[in-house]
């Protein structure tokens, strides 16, 4: 098959790889779906993306595990993340292109010129600052040059993962790289933190083909998440609630409770703290998610989330629930110096978390209450 | 045991032989939706995944609108079936994945549903490939003739 070329439209790609009109407009209207948009949105959508030229997308992976990549590139069927990536122009991703050397560095450099103004730049990893940037570079530059070089002539930038949205595993005490999040360095483009560790692949497609489609990123909440899909904690939408209402616990990872498929909030669930939408779209092509198969959510789409005490310690003795003492690092990366703290405390903290929430959608300043 | 020896109770589907809140509500906004469809043609959906329904609601809704004349199939990335209920203009519309799983659903109220209407990109594509198949028929038939002639 022809390699497709730049001139082509979204619509000629997919019809040279077989894929026809009507798959391609039933998937668009499962993503309306799955974005909440309205029921008719699909077909809109459709025709935006196949009348549109192929989008320009440079990926720059720093201090990562590749795990995001895996986790959008490792779709079970061709889903809508699997049609994307056949037809966006992914210009350059150290990863997955069979370039190498000076001819992937020129590949990139032609792309930003090329698309200036109008390329998406997706960020996967923390940028580390210590020592000069001395701890990741690639081409005789540090990820801090690169990144704001490739982030000169972008669009916008998408973070994908907690470690680009938030500084995630890198940034865990003591910190050893200085690492911090994208949006320390990138102030002067729209930032969209895609976070999770790693995210759910329709989050990171979905996120952008809200962009190519309404031409415009996703209202975000107060950590620059897209709303429509870090909206809603994973305790509000947990089908486990019913028993964390009736005070219906499981104590140990095999006890009756367990068994019974009750709350694990006492074997350390961050649930009622966490945004993401793992209850709602869930993992592995739909099948389930942590919870679903007995364990408790970790928080991973959370900043700080790796400090905040044993993933197995209930939130109301760990120091996710401790105002002052593990989390003004984290937000200070996260949000500048002028971010505050919030409190914390045990049993409350389902409350908390969702008037968190009802004030990120009030003022999406980019701070944490 | 078996999972059907399970005995489940479904709560919220309504009165015995009658609808769930849930689906009348639906209900009159097909209802609504379809005479503005006669009246202005303005098209319309229902995204069904987003609604909260009690279990069994759903099917109590599908068995309320019931079956009509058309019911298409067609495959791409898994199974999609587009039915028009019993009620003229309202289709049913259920995409499924390659593992069988509903990726969405819809109640679209329309005179025939967008995704069943060929595309003109898909008939130039057609025209073109008609045309080439033509020509080398004609070809074909001019070759024979020739090794007939000598």
């Amino acid at each position: 098959m022809a390699e497709p070329d730049e001139t082509q439209t979204v619509g000629e790609v997919l019809a040279a790889q077989g894929i026809s009109r009507r798959s391609f407009l039933k998937f668009c209207a499962a993503t309306a779906s799955m974005l909440a948009m309205p029921p008719l949105m699909g077909r809109a959508m459709a025709k935006q993306l196949a009348s549109m030229r192929r989008p320009s997308v440079i990926y720059l992976s720093f201090q990562e595990c590749t795990g995001c990549l895996e986790s959008l590139t490792r779709s079970f069927s061709p889903t809508l993340e699997t049609l994307i990536f056949n037809v966006i122009s992914l210009d350059y991703d150290d990863t997955l292109m069979a370039a190498a050397g000076e001819a992937a560095e020129k590949a990139k450099d032609e792309a930003m010129r090329k698309n200036r103004g109008r390329y998406l730049l997706i960020v996967d990893g923390a940028v580390p600052m210590g020592n000069g940037g001395v701890y990741h570079t690639a081409a005789g530059r540090s990820a801090e040059q690169i990144l704001r070089e490739a982030a000169k002539g972008a669009a916008a930038v998408v973070s994908v993962g907690t470690c680009a949205a938030f500084g995630g595993l890198p940034l865990a005490d003591p910190n050893p790289t200085g690492a911090v999040p994208v949006s320390r360095l990138v102030t002067d483009k729209p930032v969209v933190n895609v976070s999770g560790c790693p995210p759910i692949p329709a989050v990171i497609t979905g996120t952008l083909v809200h962009y190519y489609t309404q031409g415009k990123l996703p209202d975000l909440d107060g950590h620059g998440r897209p709303l429509v899909f870090y909206g809603n904690s994973i305790h509000d939408r947990c089908y486990r609630r019913p028993f964390y209402d009736k005070g219906q616990f499981a104590k140990t990872f095999d006890d009756e409770g367990a068994r019974n498929g009750w709350c694990l909030w006492e074997l350390g669930c961050k649930g009622p703290v966490t945004y993401n939408a793992c209850a709602t779209l869930k993992w592995n092509d739909g099948t389930s998610f942590p919870i679903e198969s007995g364990h408790p959510c970790l928080g991973c789409s959370e900043p700080g989330f790796w400090d905040g005490g044993s993933f197995y310690s209930p939130l109301a003795t760990g120091k996710w629930g401790r105002a002052g003492e593990m989390r003004p690092k984290e937000v200070a990366a996260i949000a500048g110096p002028a971010a505050g703290v919030g409190a914390l405390v045990g049993a409350g903290a389902a409350a908390w978390a969702r008037g968190r929430r009802r004030h990120s959608e009030q003022d999406s300043g980019g701070e944490e209450d | 045991m078996k999972l059907s020896d399970i005995g489940v109770r479904v709560e919220g589907g309504g009165p015995p032989g009658g609808l769930g809140g849930g689906a009348v509500a639906i209900l009159h906004e097909v209802l609504a939706m379809l005479e503005r469809l006669l009246r202005t043609g303005e098209e319309a959906a229902i995204d069904l995944r987003s609604l909260p329904m009690a279990p069994g609601e759903l099917d109590a809704l599908a068995a309320a609108l019931g079956q009509g004349e058309v019911d298409a199939v067609f495959d791409g990335g898994g199974r999609s079936r587009v039915r028009e209920t019993a009620v003229h203009g309202v289709w049913w519309v259920e995409h499924r994945d390659p593992d069988d799983e509903i990726i969405a659903s819809f109640i679209e109220i329309t005179t025939v549903p967008a995704i069943l209407i060929t595309d003109p990109a898909d008939i130039r594509r057609g025209i073109d490939g008609l045309r080439r198949r033509l020509a080398q028929d004609a070809a074909g038939r001019e070759e024979r003739g020739g090794q007939a002639n000598g």
